[in-house]
């Protein structure tokens, strides 16, 4: 295995709303023996409601900073996140007058360009590797998964690292995990309607609701995503959705971190999956 | 009817000038970015293609004050379809950001609460350098209610459940009350100075 | 030595064939293991393409190098060494012609892997399959197809591969053209960016919208969405300002054009260099020819382009290369040829070949073989060969060895392969015209079902074996081939061909009706390779003025033609001349002409070729209207392109002026396309209208289909995009040599809505066209088809004799369904339709008057020129020998 330690970039969900996603990325990492050193200090890489790109560009110069003194690539569970982060490193690193009028802020933001942010689904599928994981799963997963990826796993092109229309790595880790894949394409990538929830939270519901409705139909047991903006549209939200819109959906929503934890053997409720909003109990029967 | 010499010609170099919108002219208008846009189903007047033309042409006024550039998702749907590059999710960007200082000097009004939350939350950053769930929504929802009072009834209402389900599953403690805090708050307000809107 | 053609698609089997046939060596590699490349692939095309296939496969000027690659090129231009799979051949010349790819990276939004979404390519294997079966079925559940949506620009003109791939606009069209005539009932929609189709391909598609009420939607479909068993398209219906939808059972991609994947090696090993969409580099003003003196480049190795396009530039190629090289063959048909006589004693052979399944699969070939030995006279009957290859062999062997002296063949269409067989027969030593064709694959296999196929094939049989025992030997008179040409016409065409031909060898007289050379180009400022046209035009002029083998007449015509392929008369007569010209080839390049739409007046208001000359001094406006499509005429292919370049050209002088172009289609083809996307990005603003735009008082008002909304300009400058029209000669010159026109431009021959096999020949053999008189074309293409036509020119003129062919049409009243056709096609009007008692032979049991029915007469005027038999949708039309028309007449109903 070609990963034995990253900076870990928890975004800032990771002690509130998406505290479980928290828990079982670190969980997760540490039975994976990948050394997890949270980024000392980190801030905020800008989430959607940062527009000006160069203050985005200058944020996440600071975290990325941080991470390449350490000498380490920055993984992040967050997709927004790692957007961001990703970006910032591409655009800094592309370009020299953007870099030296970063650093000309602060010298904290002196970032050099020598590390790559990544996303953990990219990890565990492309770095740790799925024949490195399926030796040391101990548990087998006898759920039917709606696999959602939301926006930025396989989009822009520039940060994508999946299909932008059909990606699969996720299905792909459940497959080894035992799950079996729901008919869920189109739904994949249809973005949750987080960034607007908000400001026209009438939106963001119809569009988090398709996503549910098409994963029930699908006969899912569960959602399973990677992102804490997309878990609280579609899990912390539910019980809204489901009352504003008069329907009854009832769907568990889990995060990636959370699934490979149970079939890497790892205690639920070290993973939070006590925490999720929608009661996860009759997946975690599931696991044998 | 459309008088093109009463619009304005710069318009597009204006959009050019901000990042994400260079491409602004590779545009063909082949409704790429529209047909697959998640948006249009929702809010059927929303077409970025028709934006994007409406910019070459140079209507600004009517583009910076259409309400639908501030429904769009940031979702990238648009961009990595689109065939010319226009990269239309950093462009529409662009174009909030003339739109929103056009907005500060008065120039226009904007038909929408998203500017009033994207500063509401980007106070959070500059103040703690981490989002501060509490300190946004006491700041937003006055502001887009237009009073205090108000503007808690809206909150409440919007979070009395979400927030009662979180306490419970332990993802809303005492500890959320209170802003969790970047040590180095200094270099957060230096770069706010530097990089953030003017 | 010879010249070595590497690629055996359409374009190389062309090259081939020109070159092969006038006396030179040709070395074809091919890396498949059969010719043709993509076409072979084709719906409708493998027809066509085949005859040349088999042609190539029996030439004894042709080494056919199968499963074959180059591996090394050394020497330098008339004396080249190259290695190919091991094997060294020696060449003077080369001709790279490895064609295209497809498109493959198709984003997974189309139809998330359903296997009712295909590629063009898929769906025209789809439409073969459905020649033989009758039917179009969906791949996923076999069901028949109702509604098909047609999806353009799939991997063009987008991101990852820039350029336009010029040939899916057209196939496209073709393509539901097929599915209309075929199953009407079928809907079908078509979403596209910009129709790009030109001349009669535009016409198909309009006819294709009013006629046949296929629906073109503009919008470019990004995705592909299954739901509920169907494939939900959604689109931006631009009147209603809404995403609208469609649902189809099949949906078919128009996959773009890449350059072939060899051609990068290629590059390598030849050193031809390639341009940045990796397409073999040639320039507008000499596009055959690469930056390697004597390898020369045709067909979609040099730019996506049609079957057309890709012909043109082969015979063109073949032509370049001919000239570095030495004749060392002889020419097939040209040596003495003696016949056996024929005596009393009839001994007909009959070959009934399955034609790869083609026929043997519908017919119960051992069967018929059977019924057909029954016969009288009949000595032997073959039913074993599949392939042409066999079935020549086996006719030849059967002549040699058993003394046949009456062929009967059936199996595919004397339309395309009567020669080929006419060719074998004489070269086995028996009159051509002892030789009787049944199309037992158009008119029998493909039209009924099995049991049916095989009583309708016997019948058949009966029939021709009956009339082959009248046919009689006709004595074949031979005439000297005149190793002269004339060229009408003295524009870039008619000056590239004269050259052309020179080179080759032969005398030319050019005669130009005006008092100078240089034609339309003359009207131009700058091309767009950014060289002077007036310096173009003077280096062919001085060319022209100083080749000795050139006789240049101005102001002067040609009149009183007469004669035929080989063997021409004529007189010119002009400014103190009248002399009579006898020639053995003659290009016609009479050009075409600008018209200045109406509509539109005022000072202010140009022509893009007026403004382009005025591109060369200052520019005094701050705001110009372009408007293009307006006026009544035929838009020319580069109109679309001067207009971008002109845009260009105005934008670099002074960026700050505002230029707003009112457009119904953006037609930069190929690699055009990149300029269409340069003046966007220089600030070009293009609207898009359906109804001309008005200019009233100042003001330009334009209804913006793009904005759903009138748009207003003030301009200081309006820029008309002209219509082009024919030369106004073209009338007189279409009567004289017998070449019908379509909108007053000159018509090849061959012509079919499907694909142009022969874009430089006419129904009028020995007569080429070339440039803008068959279509307003760019000069690249002009270039291009003008050395073409010197080509086939060249390819007459290297015969030492031509034969006397007594050839007109027949109609086969049984098939005959009275549609027409061939009375609109025939250039000289020798078919009428009549009414007609029409007798119906029941095969076998008896004759039934079946009454009234319309069918084609053919009268005495027929000249033979074989218009109506390749028109003829129903295949009732062919050509026949002069006698054997009478005899038909007669037969059929004796029979
Ligand atoms: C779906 C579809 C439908 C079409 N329909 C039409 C139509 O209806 N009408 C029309 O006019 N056009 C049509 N076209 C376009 C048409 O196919 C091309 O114009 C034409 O086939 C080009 O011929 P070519 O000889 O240049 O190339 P190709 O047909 O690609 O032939 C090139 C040949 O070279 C061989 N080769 C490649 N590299 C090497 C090498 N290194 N050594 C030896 N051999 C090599 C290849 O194997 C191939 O046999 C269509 C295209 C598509 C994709
Ligand atoms: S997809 Fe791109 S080129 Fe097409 S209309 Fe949208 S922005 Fe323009
Ligand atoms: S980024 Fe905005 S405009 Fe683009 S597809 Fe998403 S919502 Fe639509
Ligand atoms: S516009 Fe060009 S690339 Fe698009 S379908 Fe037509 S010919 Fe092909
Ligand atoms: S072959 Fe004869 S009848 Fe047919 S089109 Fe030619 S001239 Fe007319």
């Amino acid at each position: 295995m070609s990963v034995t330690k990253l900076a870990y970039y928890p975004g800032c969900p990771s002690d509130a709303t998406a505290i479980d996603q928290d828990m079982s990325t670190k969980a997760v990492f540490e039975k994976l023996g990948v050394e997890l050193v949270e980024v000392e200090d980190w801030n905020c890489c800008g989430a959607a409601e940062v527009e000006e790109p160069e203050l985005v560009y200058a944020l996440n110069a600071r975290n990325l900073a941080i991470a390449e003194k350490e000498g380490l690539d920055i993984v992040t569970p967050c997709s927004i996140c790692y957007y961001n982060l990703e970006r910032s490193n591409i655009a800094l690193k592309a370009d020299d007058k953007l870099r030296a009028k970063v650093k000309g802020i602060d010298s904290s933001l002196d970032y050099n360009g020598k590390i790559k942010a990544k996303h953990v689904l990219d990890v565990f599928v492309n770095d740790i590797g799925l024949e490195e994981l399926s030796s040391k799963m101990s548990k087998k997963l006898n759920l039917k998964v709606a696999p959602y990826y939301g926006c930025y796993i396989g989009r822009p092109p520039e940060t994508a690292f999946d299909d932008p229309d059909d990606p699969d790595s996720m299905d792909k880790l459940i497959e080894l995990m035992g799950g079996e894949i729901v008919p869920f394409s189109q739904m994949k990538t249809f973005c949750c309607g987080g960034p607007l929830m908000m400001t026209r939270s009438d939106i963001a519901f119809e569009m988090a609701r398709k996503i549910l409705d098409t994963a029930k139909s699908a006969g899912a047991d569960c959602i399973a995503l990677a992102c804490p903006l997309c878990g609280m549209m579609l899990d912390g939200k539910q019980a809204d959705i489901e009352k504003a819109l008069h329907v009854e959906i009832d769907m568990p929503v889990v995060y990636i971190t959370q699934l490979l934890g149970l079939a890497l053997g790892i205690d639920a409720k070290e993973l939070g999956l006590n925490k999720n909003a929608v009661d996860t109990k009759e997946i975690l029967g599931k696991v044998v | 009817m459309i008088k093109t010499w009463e619009l304005d010609p710069n318009f597009k170099e204006e959009i050019m000038k901000e990042r994400g919108g260079e491409h602004l002219t590779a545009c063909f208008q082949c409704s790429t970015c529209t047909i697959g846009c998640p948006i249009t189903e929702y809010v059927p007047s929303y077409n970025p293609r028709k934006i994007i033309q409406m910019s070459l042409l140079g209507m600004r006024k009517e583009v910076l004050s259409n309400p639908d550039l501030w429904v769009c998702l940031i979702c990238q749907t648009c961009t990595a379809r689109c065939p010319q590059d226009v990269r239309i999710s950093d462009l529409l960007s662009a174009i909030r950001r003339i739109a929103d200082k056009e907005a500060e000097a008065g120039n226009i009004k904007i038909d929408s609460s998203r500017p009033i939350f994207d500063k509401a939350f980007q106070h959070q950053l500059e103040k703690y350098g981490r989002l501060y769930d509490i300190g946004l929504a006491k700041e937003y929802y006055p502001k887009r209610e237009g009073s205090f009072f108000k503007g808690m009834m809206a909150m409440m209402n919007d979070y009395k459940d979400f927030g009662m389900r979180m306490f419970k599953k332990g993802k809303m403690g005492p500890k959320a009350m209170f802003p969790e805090k970047v040590k180095d708050r200094a270099v957060m307000k230096k770069i706010f100075e530097e990089m953030g809107e003017k | 030595m010879g010249i070595a053609i590497i690629g055996g698609g359409v374009a190389g089997i062309t090259a081939a064939l020109d070159l092969a046939n006038s006396g030179y060596k040709v070395y074809l590699v091919e890396k498949n293991a059969e010719l043709g490349g993509k076409m072979a692939e084709l719906a409708e095309c493998k027809v066509g393409l085949s005859p040349r296939v088999v042609e190539i496969e029996n030439h004894p000027n042709i080494d056919l190098m199968l499963s074959s690659e180059l591996e090394s090129l050394s020497g330098s231009a008339g004396n080249f060494t190259l290695k190919v799979s091991g094997t060294t051949v020696e060449a003077e010349s080369v001709i790279l012609a490895p064609g295209y790819d497809v498109f493959d990276n198709i984003a997974k939004s189309y139809g998330f892997g359903s296997p009712d979404v295909v590629t063009s390519l898929d769906f025209e294997g789809m439409l073969r399959a459905s020649t033989m079966s009758g039917e179009l079925l969906r791949p996923s559940d076999n069901k028949p197809v109702k509604k098909i949506g047609f999806i353009k620009c799939v991997g063009s003109r987008c991101q990852e591969n820039e350029i336009c791939s010029t040939a899916c606009c057209a196939y496209t069209a073709k393509e539901v053209w097929v599915v209309k005539e075929r199953y009407p009932d079928i809907d079908v929609s078509v979403f596209y960016m910009d129709i790009r189709v030109f001349g009669k391909d535009e016409e198909l598609v309009a006819e294709l919208k009013d006629k046949y009420g296929v629906k073109y939607i503009r919008s470019r479909v990004p995705e592909v969405i299954p739901e509920r068993g169907s494939l939900k398209v959604k689109y931006e219906d631009l009147k209603k300002g809404v995403i609208a939808n469609l649902d189809f059972d099949l949906i078919v991609l128009a996959v773009g054009l890449l350059p072939s994947k060899t051609l990068g090696r290629l590059s390598e090993i030849t050193g031809v260099k390639t341009d940045k969409y990796g397409y073999v580099e040639t320039s507008i003003t000499s596009p055959l020819e690469t930056n390697m003196p004597g390898v020369f480049a045709c067909g979609t190795a040099t730019a996506p382009m049609k079957v057309r396009e890709s012909v043109a530039q082969a015979s063109g190629a073949a032509l370049k290369a001919a000239i570095l090289s030495q004749r060392t063959e002889p020419i097939p048909g040209q040596e003495e040829r003696k016949y056996i006589e024929v005596g009393d004693e009839q001994k007909i052979g009959v070959f009934i070949c399955g034609c790869e399944g083609e026929v043997a699969d519908s017919v119960d070939i051992p069967a018929v073989v059977e019924q057909v030995k029954q016969l009288r006279d009949v000595v032997l009957v073959n039913g074993d060969t599949n392939t042409t290859k066999e079935v020549l062999e086996a006719i030849e062997g059967g002549i040699v060895d058993q003394g046949l002296n009456k062929i009967v063949f059936a199996g595919y269409t004397p339309r395309e392969y009567e020669n080929i067989f006419k060719d074998a027969v004489a070269k086995a030593g028996l009159n051509p015209y002892l030789l009787e064709f049944v199309n037992l694959r158009e008119q029998c296999a493909w039209v009924h079902d099995k049991a049916e196929a095989t009583v309708v094939a016997a019948g058949m049989l009966r029939m021709a074996v009956g009339r082959a025992r009248y046919l009689e030997a006709i004595p074949i008179e031979q005439y000297p081939v005149i190793p002269k040409a004339l060229v009408i016409g003295g524009g870039v065409s008619g000056m590239n061909a004269a050259l052309g031909i020179a080179d080759a060898g032969y005398d030319i007289c050019l005669v130009e009706k005006g008092p100078e050379l240089g034609g339309g180009l003359r009207e131009t400022g700058e091309l767009q390779s950014g060289e002077k046209a007036s310096d173009v035009l003077k280096e062919l002029a001085d060319k022209v003025a100083s080749n000795k083998r050139i006789t240049v007449y101005k102001n002067a015509k040609e009149e009183n033609v007469s004669g035929r392929a080989g063997s021409f008369k004529a007189n010119i007569v002009g400014d103190g001349v009248n002399e009579e010209i006898e020639f053995g080839a003659c290009v016609i390049a009479t050009g075409a002409k600008d018209v200045v739409p109406e509509g539109y007046s005022g000072k202010e208001v140009i022509t893009q070729a007026e403004f382009g000359k005025m591109l060369g001094g200052t520019v005094s406006a701050n705001t110009i209207a372009m408007i293009q499509d307006v006026g009544e005429g035929v838009a020319a292919k580069y109109s679309s392109i001067e207009l971008v370049a002109n845009a260009l050209k105005a934008k670099e002088k002074n960026p700050n002026l505002n230029i707003f172009v009112l457009y119904q289609d953006i037609k930069t083809y190929g690699k055009w396309e990149a300029l269409y996307k340069e003046a966007r990005e220089k600030g070009v603003i293009f609207l898009r209208y359906e109804n001309a735009p008005k200019y009233e008082g100042g003001i330009v008002t334009v209804f913006d289909v793009i904005l759903n909304d009138d748009v207003q300009i003030k301009p200081d400058l309006v820029v008309l995009s002209t219509p082009t029209v024919p030369a106004e000669d073209n009338e007189r010159l279409s009567k004289m040599f017998k070449i019908p026109l379509r909108n007053g431009f000159f018509m090849e021959a061959q012509e079919r809505p499907k694909m142009v096999l022969t874009p430089v020949d006419t129904v009028n053999e020995g007569v080429f066209i070339c440039g803008s008189a068959v279509y307003p074309a760019m000069i690249d293409e002009c270039m291009a088809m003008s050395t073409a036509a010197a080509s086939r020119a060249c390819v007459l003129l290297a015969k030492n004799f031509m034969e006397t062919p007594a050839v007109s049409s027949v109609v086969d009243e049984q098939i005959c369904v009275g549609c027409g056709v061939c009375v609109d096609v025939c250039p000289v009007e020798a078919i009428e339709l009549t009414e007609e008692l029409i007798p119906v032979v029941t095969f076998g049991v008896a004759t039934v008057i079946s009454g009234m029915k319309k069918v084609a007469k053919v009268g005495d005027g027929c000249i033979g020129c074989g218009s109506c038999a390749s028109y003829c949708p129903s295949g009732a039309m062919s050509l026949k020998h002069f006698r054997d028309r009478q005899l038909y007449a007669q037969l059929d109903y004796a029979l």
